[in-house]
């Protein structure tokens, strides 16, 4: 079981949440939602797994780099 | 020769046939049996891979080190195999590290065949191919003040890089020293994975700095193709990694006073192009890869993409219209919107210079928010990115063609070629063309929610956001000429394949004027 860390691409604001922990996805779904530069922004799973945790919730700010969902694959 | 005529009975030529077997015997069977049982091909094994059978030409298979009488009969071609060679009928000249003689490392000798290729490629017009798997100089020829000053720098013109003809590069294996130079300096550079591009070894890291590191870290293909941007795609194996090269070189011309070759077309090449409009979401805040836009807009199958993983708000890619290269620039809205980040900026100049110093027009697709803002942009350079790529892009002697898809704002309006930035453009009906995204635009110039308005609900706010949105379409800049076509999705390809022949370089046999030809090699 190794654990896969998601993190935000860009600086913004996490507009919608799409998965509950808990969740089976596969690599390339969306996790998140990120708006920003007015745009909607996908947070993508760079793996295949179930979602052990996620650390923002909607409307929070981000930053580049940020950490945002543990999966564990 | 002998007096009966037959040249094999000159004892000269049994002499020849030994010292060939010994020479094309590399390091010896027992270092080659273990490179086979690892899956990596050997240096000679790699040039039968890469050339046209049968057409390889050695230069220097007697050569060998001379530095001291032992290595005289132990270093076959010294390390480094040379030559001529031919990729779909074309010459190109190539050197090969053999990492079974003594770690293809550099001395005088193999110096010599290294500079007699690229002299000759140089003078004469060839693509030159690096293969590199080397650990660098070769001790103790190069220590000491003696060896350096015996061995290094005699040529002023070893790593200088005016791009009169295409280098391609292939990392092979562990690289340090000159062969990662070599890599860095070349046109297209190809990892494969599992080997390794550093400045020096782990161990060398380990003894001088006190790091402890492994290969991949250090410089493996994740890092050069994610990270650094050094290599341009990794590969899986050898045989992928030499197929790159063959496809590379396919898109450029054999030096820089020619067009690029053109390919036959299959007949139904434009069919794809037709359905364009239904990859791109209207919506205006809608993510798309761009990706398969480029593929349908393409000749089938012709798209090669440069730096896939490596600032990618921005995709680079040689490519064939109607059998001519073309290099797309494209935003990628599906990474950060396709705002443009400091590497997006590097991996676009890096590409201008490319297609600019080998007459490749542009093509540029645009859909972009802006550059990407903020610290963190700021931190990496962001305005000096920024400016590097429009001052590439204004130098830039090839035909440009900008397409704009939907949205385009402010500086990055200029850089994506937006007004005479290109030679032509054209903009499909859903585009949106303005100073900045109308959202921010209207509290910038309204005062926002603290000032004139009470919210975004006010209905004051909601006229002056329905404005600014109207003042951003495409028949505004269509009537002042700032755009000279506006098309429909399914009429881009005629149109780029018209435009292309309207503006070959006719004046010069399609030749640009190279003035990024010395352009940095990386940024």
């Amino acid at each position: 079981m190794a654990r896969t860390i998601v993190k935000s691409e860009i600086t913004g604001t996490v507009w919608k949440i799409e998965v509950a922990p808990g969740a089976d996805v596969s690599s390339g779904d969306t996790l998140i939602i990120i708006e920003s530069m007015k745009m909607e922004i996908p947070v993508l799973a760079n793996g295949g797994g179930k979602v052990l945790e996620i650390l923002v919730e909607e409307q929070q700010p981000v930053t580049e780099g940020q950490e945002l969902v543990h999966l564990e694959s | 020769m002998s007096e009966t005529g037959r040249p094999e009975e000159h004892p000269g030529h049994d002499d020849y046939g030994q010292r060939k077997r010994r020479a094309l015997a590399m390091g010896g069977e027992a270092k080659l049996a273990a490179r086979r049982a690892t899956g990596v091909l050997n240096a000679r094994e790699r040039i039968d891979a890469l050339l046209d059978p049968g057409t390889f030409l050695e230069s220097g298979l007697f050569a060998a080190s001379t530095s001291n009488p032992q290595d005289r009969e132990n270093t076959p071609g010294d390390g480094k195999i040379a030559g001529y060679g031919r990729i779909e009928g074309r010459e190109v000249a190539l050197v090969v590290n053999d990492f079974t003689v003594k770690g293809a490392s550099s001395t005088a000798v193999n110096g010599r065949k290294i500079g007699q290729m690229k002299r000759v490629a140089t003078e004469r017009g060839l693509p030159l191919v690096l293969l590199g798997e080397s650990s660098g100089a070769r001790m103790p020829d190069t220590m000491g003040a003696a060896g350096m000053g015996a061995m290094l720098g005699h040529d002023p013109a070893q790593y200088q890089r005016t791009r009169e003809t295409p280098w391609a590069s292939g990392v092979l294996g562990q690289c340090y020293g000159s062969s990662t130079w070599y890599a860095c300096i070349a046109d297209c550079n190809v990892i494969r994975k599992g080997a390794v591009m550093a400045v020096s070894s782990p161990r060398l890291c380990s003894l001088a700095v006190g790091e402890t590191v492994d290969h991949e870290e250090l410089g493996g293909w994740e890092l050069h193709t994610e990270v650094t941007g050094l290599a341009d795609l990794a590969t899986d194996s050898d045989e992928e990694a030499l197929e790159a090269i063959r496809a590379f070189l396919s898109y450029l011309p054999a030096h820089h006073n020619e067009a690029p070759p053109v390919r036959p077309v299959a007949p139904g090449a434009s069919a794809a192009a037709e359905r364009l409009g239904d990859l791109v979401p209207e919506r205006r805040t809608r993510v798309y890869d761009i990706r398969p836009v480029l593929g349908a807009l393409a000749d089938p199958g012709s798209l090669f993409e440069l730096k896939a993983r490596f600032g990618r708000p921005a995709v680079t890619a040689l490519g064939r219209m109607e059998g001519r290269t073309v290099g797309f620039i494209a935003n990628n809205p599906m990474v950060k919107g396709g705002a443009l980040d400091a590497d997006a900026c590097d991996k676009i100049t890096s590409f201008l210079v490319l297609c600019d110093s080998f007459n490749i027009p542009l093509v540029l697709l645009v859909d972009t928010p802006g550059f990407v803002i903020g610290t963190e942009a700021e931190r990496k350079r962001a305005p000096g990115k920024i400016i590097n790529f429009m001052n590439a892009l204004s130098l830039v002697s090839v035909p440009k063609l900008s397409i704009i898809l939907r949205k385009t704002y402010g500086q990055a309006y200029l850089n994506m070629g937006g007004g005479r930035n290109s030679d032509e453009v054209a903009a499909w009906p859903t585009a949106e063309i303005s100073f900045m995204d109308p959202d921010f635009a209207v509290q910038v110039v309204h005062g926002g929610a603290e000032g004139g308005f009470g919210n975004t609900d006010d209905p004051a706010y909601q006229a002056a956001r329905e404005r600014m949105g109207r003042d951003a379409q495409v028949w505004d800049i269509a009537a002042a000429y700032g755009v000279q076509h506006v098309i429909r999705p399914e009429e881009t390809r005629p149109w780029l394949l018209r435009m292309l022949e309207v503006h070959r370089l006719r004046l010069t046999g399609g030749v640009g004027q190279h003035r990024l030809a010395n352009w940095p090699t990386s940024y």
